[in-house]
This record gives structure tokens, C-alpha cells and sequence, in this order.
């Protein structure tokens, strides 16, 4: 055991010598994918709950398509898939972007946790009572002031418990990565089982990663939470 | 001069008429209360004034100023010009039944976000008005920071009300008021609206509460079946009502 961290403690937590690795390469592909995911999908939950079919509809077949298929797949038609086609070959720009298999996997992991964001934020913007946006064009706001001031503001603090339990979810969903040969903490314990057969440790460090990072996230999301959910919070009297 | 003219309101649901024809003139200073039945389209009237619904036909102006309108595929009237219509909103801010606080936000935010983000006010501004409203209002400072939940309901409808007088509008619509109050909140709310009143405000009040009709406000209008059944001086047609409707009415609710 103790052979092992002293052996690989580099590699589990930030550089296996030629790469980013470990730790470091799981929050990447944790923190650029959710970022991505989380940018795209606040303008997307806007169009998921339009009134007028032809904006919500390409919307709802987006969440619909990557919320239906394994991530799994999604990767190996990113990473593999896509890159046979000749017209990805063809062109030099989507040449040299398919080729990293980091790049496909931060592609396919941003576009499958933003269909999931997009239905929790679309859902939390059906939960802001309606009175709330008649208030808001009672006052003379316009649709951008509207959205910007009232409408995503209550719908990014209603939507933090369930987006926190969405960031958990993707930080568990990133172990696929391997298969686009990123090496995350999980690549790094496969390294290590291979090098030493000591399943045990190997994968049980790993296990003690992830959830040391979960728990990290758990107490931030906690502090989010105590700062923007105050006004749900009952007074206690 | 009049403030506020509506002339000849109309509004359907489907196939069925809320409104026929609806008229109202309000001068500066004018407090205009708005009684009827449920369902007499009272509520949907006051609603169309702003066009948080939108009529099928009439006229809206608000100091001589014409709300231009087109007919959508449904029959219903829009602003020609977006603009138009939210800067004539700016001058008509509304009171709701229900509050309508934005829960997410602080009493000071509620007052002080339309003023900074649609008049254009700096924060300092509209921080000033917002506590000159609030104690107006009869909230204290140690009130400021909390969030409506944990307010009553008295104490959330006079924010609501300083969040539409920040607003410094040229009317102010409500539309019932202290219908969804306790009865013990009732009177904090309307004697608020009785100051307003006798500072001069121009208001337009959908109400169920007899008393502010008849002694706040010198205008009344009985509202039934989406027409106006009866209108004139409070004194007048609360106490000597002349139509069969509004007898029946006011026996009903005047104890």
C-alpha cells in the first residue's frame, strides 16, 4: 500500500510523467465540461419552455437523444465514430479537433450534461409562480431585462439542489474517459492493478479520490446553497 | 385633461365575452373603485388596462397619449410597438391579489429593481426612493433585508405597494387588494391606500371592500355580465343604488 503511493502519488494526483493525470485530468474534464455544459444550457432551458413549438421542440429532441443513450456510447461515436467520416478528415479544423481524444470527450461530456441541465433549469423555471413574471411585465420590463433580472437569477437558485446533485453525477460519469485514452484517476489505478495486481489498493485509492472530491463539492454546493436558497428557508418562528 | 381614458373595452375567452364594452376616465386625482360580482370581468378589466391581457378591441391612453395596437391571427389586440407598451407599464404600476413579490429577493431589491433596471436609476437612487416608499409604507428599516416569506401578508402587500410607487407612476392600478389577506391585515393595507389617496394619486381599485369604496374613493363602478350596470359618486350609488343588480349586489355584501 504504502509502496504504491509512494510509487505513483505523482501520477494519482497530477502527472504521470508525460501527461496532466489523475486528479488534476478528472477536474479538468469535470470543471471544462460543466462549465460548457452549464453556459449552453441556461439560454437552451429559455427555449425549452417557449410557448411556440419550432424553438422549444429542436430543444426537447436535443435533451431527448443525449438523455436516451448511454454516455458510453456518446463518447465512443465522438471519439471513434466521428473521426471516420471523411468530412471530419477533410477539413483541417475538425481534423485536428477529433483527433485529441480529450477534445471528444470534453465535447461528448459537456453535450450530455447540458441536455440534463437544460431540462433541470427548464424545469425550475416552470416552478417560479407565474404571478412573479406578470409582476415583472406589470413594471414595464422588458423580455431581456425580464429574463436577465428576474427569470434566470430564480431559476439558477431554484435549480441548485438538483444541479449539484447533476455535477456528482458527472464527476462519477467521467470514469469513461479511458476509452478516449484521457488519463483520469481511474486510467492511473488500471496503470497501477496492471503494474502491481494489487487490485485491491489500486481501485480502493481511487474510490477514496472520487469521493474526497464529492465531499468537496457536497460542502460547496452546501455554502451556495445557505448564500441563494435563503429566501426558501423558513424563519423559524 | 384626463389621466387615463379607456374607451370601449372588449375581451373574449374563446367564445365567451368578459367584456362588452367597457369605458373609463380617470382625472389626476381620481380614485376609482371597480366593484361586481365574481365574474363580472372586473378583475380581467383592470387587467386589460396594462395589457397584461390583451382586449379585442378598444381604445387605451394614458395622458393623451394612445396605445397603438394591431390585431394578432387570434383577434387580439398587441402593441404595435413593444416599447410603447412598457414605458406606458412604467407609468401604470400594478398591485396585485397576490403579492406577486419577487420571492427570490430581498424587500430592498423587490422596490429597487425596476427603477435601477427599466427607469435606469444608479443604485444610490433608487436605494433613496426605496426607503422613502417603504416608510411610507409603514415598514421599518430592520424589515429591509428580509425576504417576503418571512413577511405576513400585510407586510408583503405594502412592499408590493412601494415597489409600484417607486416607480412614481402616473396611475396606479390594484387589483383587489387585500382580497387574499387575513381579515386582521385588511385595514394596514387600505389605510396605506387611503393615504395614497388623499395625497392626490390617481388609482384605479378593483375591490371587494365596500367600506374603501364608499369613503376613499369618488368615483365607483358597478361591473356585471362584462358591462357597466351602474357608475357615478360613491354616495350616490352605493347608498341609492338604482339598478336591480347592483340592490341585489350590495344587499349581499353590505352588512
Amino acid at each position: 500500500m504504502s509502496d504504491i503511493i509512494q510509487n505513483y502519488w505523482q501520477a494519482w494526483l497530477w502527472n504521470d510523467g508525460y501527461h496532466v493525470s489523475g486528479v488534476a485530468m478528472t477536474l479538468w474534464l469535470l470543471i471544462a465540461s460543466v462549465a460548457c455544459g452549464f453556459c449552453l444550457s441556461i439560454p437552451l432551458a429559455v427555449a425549452r419552455v417557449s410557448s411556440r413549438r419550432w424553438i422549444s421542440g429542436p430543444v426537447w429532441f436535443y435533451t431527448y437523444v443525449f438523455r436516451g443513450t448511454p454516455l458510453y456510447i456518446q463518447l465512443l461515436i465522438f471519439y471513434s465514430g466521428v473521426y471516420s467520416l471523411h468530412v471530419v478528415r477533410s477539413v483541417d479544423l475538425l481534423e485536428h479537433f477529433f483527433r485529441e481524444g480529450l477534445n471528444c470527450t470534453i465535447l461528448a461530456f459537456a453535450l450530455n450534461t447540458c441536455a440534463y441541465t437544460t431540462e433541470i433549469f427548464a424545469g425550475a423555471i416552470r416552478a417560479i409562480p407565474y404571478g412573479e413574471i406578470e409582476a415583472a411585465r406589470a413594471l414595464g420590463m422588458s423580455p431581456w431585462v425580464k429574463y436577465t433580472r428576474i427569470i434566470i437569477p430564480a431559476m439558477l437558485r431554484r435549480a441548485l439542489p438538483y444541479y449539484s446533485n447533476e455535477v456528482i453525477l458527472m464527476l462519477h460519469a467521467t470514469t469513461v474517459a479511458f476509452t478516449a485514452t484521457v488519463p483520469d484517476i481511474l486510467k492511473v489505478a488500471r496503470d497501477v492493478n496492471a503494474a502491481t495486481y494489487a487490485s485491491f489498493e489500486a481501485f480502493g485509492i481511487a474510490a477514496v479520490l472520487y469521493a474526497c472530491i464529492a465531499f468537496a463539492l457536497v460542502g460547496l454546493f452546501r455554502l451556495c446553497e445557505n448564500r441563494w436558497l435563503a429566501f426558501l428557508r423558513p424563519m423559524g418562528h | 385633461m384626463y389621466k387615463l381614458t379607456v374607451n370601449g373595452l372588449h375581451k373574449k375567452y374563446g367564445q365567451h365575452e368578459v367584456l362588452k364594452g367597457v369605458s373609463l376616465k380617470a382625472k389626476a386625482g381620481d380614485v376609482i373603485s371597480i366593484i361586481g360580482s365574481s365574474g363580472s370581468g372586473k378583475s380581467t378589466f383592470l387587467r386589460c388596462i396594462n395589457f397584461l391581457e390583451q382586449p379585442c378591441a378598444g381604445e387605451i391612453s394614458l395622458n393623451g397619449e394612445l396605445l397603438q395596437t394591431v390585431l394578432d391571427k387570434k383577434g387580439s389586440q398587441r402593441a404595435r410597438d413593444p416599447k410603447q407598451l412598457q414605458k406606458m407599464r412604467t407609468e401604470l404600476s400594478m398591485v396585485f391579489q397576490h403579492f406577486n413579490l419577487w420571492s427570490h429577493m430581498t424587500v430592498l431589491e423587490n422596490i429597487m429593481e425596476a427603477p435601477m433596471h427599466v427607469l435606469g436609476l444608479s443604485r444610490a437612487e433608487a436605494l433613496q426612493r426605496a426607503r422613502k416608499y417603504l416608510a411610507k409604507v409603514g415598514l421599518t428599516e430592520q424589515q429591509e433585508n428580509k425576504y417576503p416569506a418571512h413577511l405576513s401578508g400585510g407586510q408583503q402587500q405594502r412592499v408590493a405597494i412601494a415597489r409600484a410607487l417607486a416607480m412614481e407612476p402616473e396611475v396606479m392600478l390594484f387589483d383587489e387588494p387585500t382580497s387574499a389577506l387575513d381579515p386582521e391585515l385588511v385595514g394596514e393595507v387600505l389605510r396605506v391606500m387611503q393615504a395614497l389617496a388623499e395625497e392626490g394619486r390617481t388609482m384605479v381599485v378593483v375591490t371587494h371592500e365596500m367600506g374603501f369604496a364608499r369613503n376613499v374613493s369618488n368615483h365607483v363602478i358597478f361591473l356585471h355580465q362584462g358591462r357597466i350596470e351602474e357608475e357615478g359618486h360613491p354616495a350616490q350609488v352605493l347608498s341609492q343604488p338604482k339598478s336591480e343588480r347592483l340592490q341585489q349586489f350590495l344587499s349581499g355584501s353590505l352588512k
